[in-house]
């Protein structure tokens, strides 16, 4: 069941637990959980409900959708540079820790990667969920640092003419990549270009290759 | 705020989201308290019980504690710092 794959080695994956932690830290929560259900502020219901959105439904295809109609649609790109959470909107998403988004475009020049060195602020409504590597402390630190050998590490190799910005989110701003669009799905529908758009490359350590 | 919530996951289905998720998703969550661990904040935020830059801020200490003095060794990872941050920001809450 926690079984992952990637398409590449990815440096920044978190040890997993003995089993001893894992089962002292479910006993804590269980704990807690009861404590909260005999007060009546939250329900089972509510949580299983949280839980699924967060898992399913604000996922990373909530961003490739943003970027997807960014790549057809020149008007709403403008939109989403200009003020990106209104552009956002406009897509139906919004919501918790996304109202202040800015969307920042990967060209030809310039590279664009997010991270957040305090803790790990994200862009949820867009992105779902932060991959755990994204929270580590060695990416956290690297990147600011040597931006080109993590993106190296990420299989991402820019040539030197390539000017790299990172961008360090915080409570108030959250950060989208708009990644470039791949030669050759100039073609393609914007429902098919969704499909092809990974959340790395909204974040910035990978570019969308094309299908 | 919850009907925003349901109106966004009637999006989802609308363009088929078994087709979409996943695709460059690792699972989110490793182990089964993380995942409840999490939704507990976020539930508890939506009641009200706390704004989420309140929790954010525990989230941000609670992670440089773990960190200390070697940062490449935290004593304990994001999601039992995250589990620390609740039950510090409930204690003052519900006290």
């Amino acid at each position: 069941m926690t079984t992952h794959s990637h398409d590449h080695p990815n440096p920044y994956h978190e040890s997993e637990r003995d089993e001893a932690t894992n089962k002292a830290m479910t006993e804590r929560v269980d704990k807690m959980e009861a404590l909260l259900l005999e007060k009546g502020l939250v329900s089972k219901e509510g949580i299983e409900k949280l839980a699924d959105i967060y898992e399913n439904d604000l996922g990373p295809m909530n961003g490739a959708k943003v970027v997807a109609r960014a790549w057809v649609d020149a008007d709403f790109k403008q939109r989403l540079l200009a003020d990106a959470t209104a552009a956002i909107a406009e897509l139906g998403f919004g919501g918790l820790q996304g109202e202040h988004m800015v969307a920042k475009e990967n060209t030809a020049d310039i590279h664009n990667v997010v991270v957040c060195t305090l803790c790990s602020c994200y862009p949820w409504p867009v992105l779902g969920l932060p991959p755990s590597w994204y929270k580590s402390f060695a990416y956290r630190s690297k990147i600011v640092i040597e931006p080109r050998e993590v993106l190296a590490e990420f299989g991402t190799t820019l040539s030197d003419d390539v000017e790299v910005r990172v961008w360090d989110s915080s409570a108030e701003i959250r950060y989208l990549v708009i990644p470039e669009q791949p030669e050759g799905t100039e073609n393609l529908s914007e429902g098919e270009l969704a499909e092809i758009i990974e959340r790395d490359s909204m974040i910035g350590v990978t570019k969308v290759n094309a299908p | 705020m919850k009907e925003e919530r349901i109106a966004k996951s009637e999006i989802a289905e609308m363009n088929g989201s078994a087709a979409l998720p996943r695709k460059s998703g690792e699972m989110v969550f490793h182990d089964a308290w993380e995942r409840k661990s999490f939704t507990l904040a976020v539930s508890l935020s939506e009641q009200g019980l706390f704004e989420w830059h309140e929790f954010q801020s525990e989230l941000i200490s609670a992670i440089k504690d773990a960190e200390g003095e070697d940062p490449d060794h935290p004593s304990r990872g994001y999601f039992e710092s995250w589990q620390v941050s609740l039950e510090s920001l409930l204690e003052k809450k519900l006290d």
